[in-house]
C-alpha cells in the first residue's frame, strides 16, 4: 500500500471510528429526520389529503412525497456540519498533525471527506429504513438508488464545508454559517414541495442547487416520481463532487497556520 | 580533552571565525536572517542559529518572544517572509516534505485526536507518516511502554489528564524515527512530578536514539536541565546564545538588586561607576540590577553613595547569578512575573477543561 492509499484509508477508518463513537450524535441525527418525517410530514398529509396536489401524480401521498425528502436531508446536515467542523480540527489539533506530515494533503482531505460521506450516509440509510417502514407506498427496490443519491450528497455537502471551513478562519463564524447556509439551501430545493408550481425565480436557483437532483434522484428510486431526468441528476452530482474534492485539495495543499 | 569542551568550542563564534568550523558536527538545523511578519508585528526578525546532530537545543523566552513563530517555520507550517532555513539538510520552503519526514513535532497544544484511544491515534500517525504496517505494532508497543502508557493504549484520549496527553503526543513524535524533534513548551502546565517526568524522556531519547532535540521552554529550570545550548529570545531577537553555564559565567562576580524608594538611579549608578566597583546594569522592573564583582565588598559602597546622594533605598538584595538573573540582564524582565501568567493559567484551565 503507497503513503497516498494508506492516508486515505486511515482518514477514513478515522472519521468512521469518530462517528460510531459519538452515539449521542448518531441518535441525533437519526432523530431529528423521523421528527420531520412523523410530525411535519404526518401534518401536512393530513391537511393535504384527498386534495390534487400540484406537481404530484395523481393519488400521491404527501408523506410519501416527503420522504424521499427526508432521507437526503439528513444526509446533507450530517455531510456539511462534519466537513465545517475541519475549522475546529484546524484550530485546536488534529489537522496540524497532518500538515506537518509527509503525508499527501490531498489524500488526507479527501479521505476525510470520503468518511464523513460514508458516516452521513449510514445515517441516511438508518433514517430510510425507519421511512419504508413508516411511510406506506415507498419502493424498498428503489432504496439503492436512494442510497447512492444520499452518498453523492453527503459527498457534495462534507467537501462544501470542508471548502467554507479552510476558508475561514474563525469559530465565530461557524454558527452564522450554519444558520445562513443550511436553511435556505433546504428550502431553495425539492425537499418539502416539487419545482413545477414554484415562482420561476426560485426554480431558477432550485434548479442550480446540488441538492436538488440528489432529492429528485432519491424520489424517483422511492416514489416513482422524479422531475428530472436520473442520468441528469447522476452525472451532476459526480461533477459537483469531483469539483469541490478537489478544491478542497487545492486549497488544504496551500493551508498554512498563523 | 572531554566531549563538554569539544562543544564548547564548536560553539564558540570566535573559534568559528578563525575557521575552526563544525565539520565533525553535521548541522541538524540552521537558520539565516529568518524573519517572520504578522502585518505590522514583527514576530521573529532576523533570527540566525545552528543546531548541532543530537544536540539539545533550547529557545528560553516569555510568551510572545518569537519562539512558537520560529518552530512553526521549521517545521514548514508557516513560510518565513525573509531569510532561510535548512532542516536535516533541507530547506523549509522548497523541500517541506523531505524536512517533514525527518521530523517529529510535539505541539504546544494537544492534537491528537480526543475521541480516539492512544492507541488508535499512534496507529494512525504511522499510516500517515508510511511507517510499514510490519513494523507498526512493535513500534507502537515499544514507544507506548517508553512513556509508560502501555496498559492506557485502549482508553479514549478524552480520559487522559494533561501530562499523559504530553507522553502520548511524544511517543507519536518519534513513531516515524525523525532525526529531529520539535518540543513547543512540553511541560507548560504540568504539575513539578510530570514535568521532571517529560525531561527524564527527552533525555533517554536522545540517549537512545541519538535524537536531535529543539525546544523551547520559558521555564529556567527546563532550559538549565536538559539543554545543551539555551538561545534567549525576546521580541523576536535572539539576545544571548551559549551553553548555560556559560551563559551564567559570563554575567561574572554577583548581582545586587536595589530598589529605590526615592531618588535617581541615574545619578546613584553614575557615582558607582566613578568609583569603579559596577561591572554593569540594567533597569529590571521598578529594581536596578547591578553586576559586580564581589557583592559584599560593594554593598557598603552602594548605601554610602545612597547616603551622601540623599537616595532612600527600600530593598537590597543579592546572589550568585543564574540563568534567571542572565535572562533578566538580556530581556528587562523577569521571567517569573511575566506578564504572559494569566495566559498559562487559561492555558492549564483549559487542559484541565479537556480532561474533565
Amino acid at each position: 500500500m503507497t503513503l497516498w492509499s494508506g492516508t486515505l484509508m486511515v482518514m477514513v477508518y478515522r472519521q468512521l471510528k469518530r462517528f460510531i463513537r459519538a452515539r449521542s450524535r448518531v441518535v441525533g441525527s437519526i432523530v431529528n429526520p423521523l421528527i420531520w418525517l412523523g410530525l411535519f410530514g404526518i401534518g401536512w398529509s393530513s391537511f393535504f389529503r384527498g386534495r390534487l396536489l400540484p406537481g404530484l401524480p395523481n393519488g400521491a401521498s404527501y408523506l410519501g412525497f416527503l420522504a424521499p425528502g427526508v432521507v437526503i436531508m439528513s444526509t446533507f446536515i450530517g455531510g456539511f456540519i462534519a466537513g465545517i467542523t475541519v475549522i475546529w480540527d484546524k484550530e485546536f489539533g488534529f489537522l496540524k498533525e497532518l500538515l506537518v506530515a509527509p503525508a499527501s494533503r490531498a489524500a488526507g482531505i479527501v479521505g476525510r471527506a470520503i468518511g464523513d460521506a460514508l458516516s452521513a450516509t449510514l445515517q441516511g440509510a438508518i433514517v430510510l429504513v425507519g421511512a419504508i417502514f413508516l411511510v406506506s407506498g415507498l419502493n424498498p427496490l428503489g432504496a439503492p438508488l436512494a442510497l447512492l443519491a444520499a452518498f453523492l450528497t453527503s459527498l457534495v455537502f462534507t467537501g462544501l464545508g470542508i471548502l467554507v471551513a479552510l476558508k475561514i478562519s474563525s469559530m465565530e463564524g461557524f454558527h452564522l454559517l450554519v444558520s445562513l447556509i443550511m436553511m435556505p439551501v433546504m428550502f431553495l430545493s425539492d425537499i418539502f414541495y416539487p419545482l413545477g408550481p414554484l415562482p420561476s425565480w426560485m426554480k431558477a436557483i432550485a434548479m442550480m442547487n446540488p441538492l436538488t437532483y440528489a432529492v429528485d434522484l432519491a424520489r424517483a428510486g422511492l416514489a416513482g416520481a422524479g422531475e428530472i431526468s436520473p442520468e441528469i441528476s447522476l452525472v451532476a452530482l459526480i461533477m459537483i463532487s469531483i469539483v469541490l474534492l478537489a478544491a478542497d485539495a487545492k486549497v488544504f495543499e496551500k493551508t498554512t497556520i498563523s | 580533552m572531554d566531549e563538554e569542551e569539544v562543544g564548547e568550542d564548536f560553539n564558540n563564534p570566535r573559534l568559528r571565525e578563525l575557521g575552526v568550523d563544525r565539520a565533525t558536527m553535521p548541522t541538524a538545523v540552521e537558520a539565516r536572517e529568518l524573519s517572520r511578519r504578522f502585518g505590522d508585528l514583527t514576530a521573529v526578525d532576523h533570527v540566525s542559529f545552528e543546531v548541532g546532530e543530537g544536540e539539545i537545543f533550547g529557545f528560553l523566552g516569555p510568551n510572545g518572544a518569537g519562539k512558537t513563530t520560529t518552530i512553526n517555520m521549521l517545521i514548514t507550517l508557516l513560510k518565513p517572509n525573509d531569510g532561510t532555513a535548512r532542516v536535516a539538510g533541507y530547506d523549509v520552503v522548497r523541500e517541506p516534505d523531505q524536512v517533514r519526514k525527518r521530523i517529529g513535532v510535539v505541539f504546544q497544544d494537544p492534537s491528537s485526536d480526543r475521541e480516539l484511544t492512544g492507541y488508535e491515534n499512534l496507529w494512525i500517525h504511522g499510516m500517515i507518516y508510511g511507517v510499514p504496517r510490519s513494523e507498526l505494532a512493535a513500534r507502537i508497543r515499544k514507544l507506548l511502554e517508553f512513556v509508560e502508557l502501555w496498559d492506557w493504549r485502549n482508553v479514549l484520549m478524552k480520559r487522559y489528564s494533561g501530562g499523559m496527553i504530553r507522553r502520548l503526543e511524544i511517543a507519536r513524535g518519534l513513531l516515524h524515527d525523525p532525526s529531529i524533534l520539535f518540543m513547543d513548551e512540553p511541560t507548560i502546565g504540568l504539575d513539578p512530578q510530570t514535568r521532571t517526568k517529560l525531561w527524564e524522556y527527552t533525555i533517554d531519547v536522545r540517549r537512545e536514539r541519538g535524537t536531535t532535540i529543539f525546544l523551547t521552554t520559558h521555564y529556567m529550570e527546563e532550559a538549565e536541565r536538559l539543554c545543551d545550548r539555551v538561545a534567549i529570545i525576546d521580541h523576536g531577537r535572539i539576545l544571548a546564545l551559549d551553553k548555560p553555564s556559560n551563559l551564567v559565567k559570563s554575567m561574572g562576580g554577583d548581582v545586587i538588586y536595589v530598589k529605590l524608594l526615592n531618588g535617581s538611579s541615574e545619578l546613584l549608578v553614575s557615582k558607582l561607576m566613578e568609583r569603579g566597583v559596577l561591572l554593569d546594569h540594567r533597569p529590571a522592573g521598578s529594581t536596578l540590577m547591578l553586576r559586580v564583582f564581589d557583592a559584599p565588598t560593594v554593598m557598603p559602597i552602594i548605601f554610602d553613595i545612597a547616603n551622601f546622594l540623599g537616595i532612600k533605598i527600600s530593598e537590597v538584595s543579592y546572589r550568585r547569578p543564574t540563568l534567571e538573573d542572565v535572562f533578566l540582564y538580556y530581556t528587562g524582565r523577569s521571567l517569573r512575573d511575566s506578564e504572559a501568567d494569566w495566559r498559562e493559567t487559561a492555558r492549564v484551565r483549559a487542559r484541565r477543561g479537556m480532561r474533565r
